[in-house]
């Protein structure tokens, strides 16, 4: 029952600059912050101030519409800053660790106690523990309802974003810690567990993986989204709730469990061409990319947390976001160039065929900046699209209904089965430079209001 | 390049808000991004970018329209050459060619560049490189004999009635360039209606290879007539021929054609199905031949590849992404029914010899409705899908 769904639309974008398949252990960093724009659809109610102590597990705020869904703290010291933006949005709650990782407690089971407990024992203790945010929904991609009963839980082991962690590589030796993780978010759906992960895929947690069922998926990017996954093995209509985490969530849940503690350990692969040192290292949630990329220079460069498609430009100073296990770090584009569109694009990349380049396939690694290459037109060439996205989707048709504001053709184009980064390589490849992936998240936004 | 970047700035200074040119900024901004690539920075996700834009997109438009416009320009020399009885010189008929040519498209330029300049200043919005495409398509969709002020009113139309007030470039729901060709169709008949017209050289005039079959009547052979007329199926394809400028060779039609879709600009299934539409009804017409019917539903159908626009305009016109149909199976249809069309006018309908502009014209106002049942017929495959599992 392997079987190997393969997917043939989408591009992987092969940079330069990936990271040794080794974890790096590292001493815990001097300041974390926690993001609560990450947490999507939490409306933050501060539940510290400044000045405060934390321990690792201390809830820092709590949802205004379900206050057992609590965001904690991932490392022990002093709440030194808490940032607000527009409106006074909450943008960064901002920790200077005391180096000691101080832990709250929370109640240890053994594996008698965890088959005892029932489905509503679980959500509290995850609630309590604070990895509650680690369950996520689709539609909306937003934190999951602890209220509702998902038709069955998607756990995404593998990553197809330029660079990514290679999440194999984190779950070596992990079995007996996976699979408990995997008995515990068993319990919390009457359906399956669908556990997604790359066909070549080594580690036997993932492809011994009992009592769960096991979905291998080959192909290029977006082959790994979370989206593509649902699309393939079990597609949302209206009304449907799925939910979602990530595999090294799964091993968090367990060690709350197991351990009674809230594991803030997060494995970062350190990308790109503009940091010399790639490796995975092992630092914790929300850690500043100044201790990830220590002596880190500062000019000309961006630091990105996640993916050069779908990550956060935080700056040098800036900090991980919490669902995020990468940083990537290239260099600033911007430089104009003479006559540009006459060159004939011998050393540019391009995904179309409109360069030299095109034709001759090269397998060097790609340099790329972050120069727009292009300034915005409306939509010309709208055949473009389609090849990037292998989601049953006729994407220009879906980007004119939200345009448009018709939000119920937009649902019926299949709005609710994406995510708007199943089109960040739409964005990419778009000659008029139109950002489809951030107007699918307008149109989601909107649905989501709707609903 | 410094020294240049220098210059720039100091100009653009000139251009900034609060200064007396700003209104004229996009006249500004597409004379420094056409010279220096704009050199802007992502702001977000994704940040690396894809190379290709627009600009690059559209000159290789153009760039597949240069065979036709130097076989256009050769071949309205050559004709001249012809009638005039001169030895054939190839230098000389590309000049005197060009001298006609290039001032039709000139005036495309200027009148068609004015409009667009003029609608960017007042929208505030940046000039799209569309029209570098549309302005080169109208000219060569025009006789050679056309008097200027004719092309002025034509591009003028075109532009501002086809395309900017419907929003601009990517909003038009007809082709600007054959819309503006198809205001002149009507509004001048005496000129392009495609009978017998066509070398720019006073009191002389030669009926065209689809004029000379429109008028054969009923019963005869195409093929002898034609060649009766002096027109062989070689100097058809190659262009040796009076038409319009752009439309004569179809070898260059085919070269520009072969750029189109290595690059993947235009899309192969548009070409195709006109290719296909035009075959099928070619080879039905020819079926119901016999001494009833028109001399003209006699010509095999590979024949009418090599007549009048129909080559050019399924490689340029009906490719046209933002007239023609948005789906896949959607540009097989469309396609597939220019092709017919054009052979429903051109033989079936005695009032027009050609039927290439009608055929895309009345294709791209169908072409949302066959869309609209693609798009449909896809949502409910989609819900069945999902009701599926």
């Amino acid at each position: 029952m392997m079987n190997v769904i393969h997917i043939r639309k989408g591009k992987d974008l092969r940079l330069k600059g990936a990271a040794e398949k080794r974890i790096e252990e590292t001493v815990p960093p001097q300041t974390v912050a926690i993001l609560p724009l990450d947490f999507r659809g939490v409306i933050p109610r501060l539940l510290i101030q400044p000045g405060q102590t934390v321990k690792v597990g201390t809830p820092l705020f709590e949802d205004h519409n379900v206050p057992e869904i609590k965001i904690v703290s991932p490392a022990s010291g002093e709440i030194v800053a808490i940032r607000r933006g527009d409106k006074r949005v909450l943008q960064e709650i901002i920790i200077k660790t005391d180096g000691k990782q101080g832990l709250e407690r929370f109640r240890e089971f053994d594996a008698s106690a965890i088959k005892n407990c029932s489905r509503e024992d679980i959500i509290q203790v995850l609630l309590r523990g604070g990895v509650w945010p680690c369950l996520r929904q689709r539609p909306f991609s937003k934190i999951a309802n602890p209220q509702d009963r998902p038709k069955c839980i998607f756990v995404q082991a593998m990553n197809t974003e330029p660079l990514a962690l290679d999440v194999d590589v984190l779950l070596r030796d992990r079995d007996a810690e996976f699979q408990l993780g995997l008995e515990i978010i068993k319990k919390l759906t009457a359906g399956e567990i669908h556990l997604c992960f790359s066909s070549t895929a080594k580690s036997t947690a993932l492809t011994h993986a009992p009592g769960v069922v096991r979905h291998l998926f080959s192909g290029p990017h977006p082959a790994g989204n979370v989206s593509t996954h649902i699309h393939y093995i079990d597609p949302i209509k209206k009304g449907d709730i799925v939910w979602y985490l990530q595999a090294e969530d799964v091993l968090r849940i367990a060690r709350l469990f197991r351990e009674g503690l809230f594991s803030p350990e997060k494995v970062v692969a350190v990308t790109g061409e503009g940091v010399s040192r790639r490796v995975y290292k092992k630092t914790i949630i929300g850690a500043s990319l100044a201790d990830i990329i220590p002596g880190s220079p500062p000019g000309g460069l961006r630091y990105i947390s996640g993916s050069v498609l779908r990550g956060e430009n935080v700056g040098r100073e800036g900090f991980l976001h919490f669902y995020d296990s990468q940083v990537t770090v290239i260099p600033e584009g911007g430089k104009r160039e003479f006559l540009g569109w006459l060159s004939f694009g011998i050393k540019k990349f391009s995904l179309t065929r409109t360069l030299a380049s095109s034709f001759f396939p090269s397998s060097r690694e790609l340099s790329l900046d972050t120069d727009n290459h292009g300034s915005k037109r409306s939509i010309i060439l709208n055949d473009i699209y389609d090849p990037y996205v292998p989601l049953d989707i006729l994407v220009y048709f879906l980007v004119r209904a939200i345009l448009s504001g018709d939000l119920e053709e937009a649902e019926r184009l299949g709005l609710l089965e994406c995510a708007e980064e199943d089109f960040s390589l739409c964005s990419f490849v778009c000659p008029s430079k139109v950002d489809i992936a951030e107007i699918l998240r307008r149109g989601l936004a909107a649905a989501e209001k709707d609903s | 390049m410094g020294i240049v970047n220098k210059r720039f700035e100091k100009i653009s200074e000139l251009f900034s808000p609060g200064k007396p040119l700003e209104r004229f900024y996009p006249i500004f901004e597409a004379w420094d991004n056409f010279l220096r690539t704009p050199g802007t920075r992502t702001q977000k996700a994704p940040h690396v970018r894809d190379v290709v834009d627009l600009k690059r997109v559209m000159i290789i438009v153009v760039i597949a329209l240069f065979p036709c416009l130097f076989m256009g320009m050769y071949n309205v020399g050559y004709q001249i050459q012809k009638f005039q009885g001169a030895a054939a010189s190839f230098p000389a008929a590309l000049l005197s060619g060009a001298r006609i040519v290039l001032p039709i498209l000139l005036v495309t330029y200027l009148v068609g560049g004015f409009w667009e300049v003029l609608f960017a200043v007042i929208r505030k919005h940046e000039i799209n490189e569309g029209f570098l495409v549309t302005g080169i398509l109208f000219a060569l969709t025009l006789p050679p004999s056309i008097p200027l002020w004719q092309v002025a009113v034509g591009i003028s139309f075109g532009v501002v009635i086809g395309k900017e007030i419907f929003g601009g470039t990517g909003y038009n729901v007809l082709n600007p360039a054959l819309t503006g060709r198809a205001f002149l169709f009507f509004a001048y008949p005496g000129y392009l209606s495609g009978d017998s017209v066509w070398a720019a050289v006073d009191g002389f005039s030669r009926a065209t290879p689809l004029a000379v079959l429109s008028a054969s009547g009923k019963g005869g052979a195409a093929v002898q007539t034609l060649l009766d007329a002096g027109y062989t199926f070689q100097n058809m394809f190659w262009g040796f021929i009076p038409g319009s400028i752009g439309e004569t060779s179809k070898a260059a039609c085919l070269l520009g054609l072969f750029l189109l879709l290595m690059t993947r600009i235009a899309n192969w299934r548009v070409v195709v199905g006109c290719f296909l539409g035009l075959m099928t009804t070619g080879l039905l017409c020819m079926n119901f031949q016999g001494g009833q019917t028109l001399t003209y539903f006699s010509l095999p159908a590979h024949w009418h590849l090599v007549m009048g626009g129909f080559a050019f305009g399924a490689i340029f016109m009906a490719t046209d992404p933002v007239s023609s149909c948005a789906t896949q199976p959607g540009r097989w249809i469309y396609g597939f029914l220019v092709g017919a069309l054009v052979m429903v006018i051109r033989v079936l309908n005695p009032a027009y010899p050609e039927g290439v502009m009608l055929a895309i014209l009345f294709m791209n106002i169908v072409a949302p409705l066959i869309d609209y049942l693609v798009v449909e017929s896809h949502i409910r495959r989609r819900a069945k899908h999902a009701t599926a599992r």
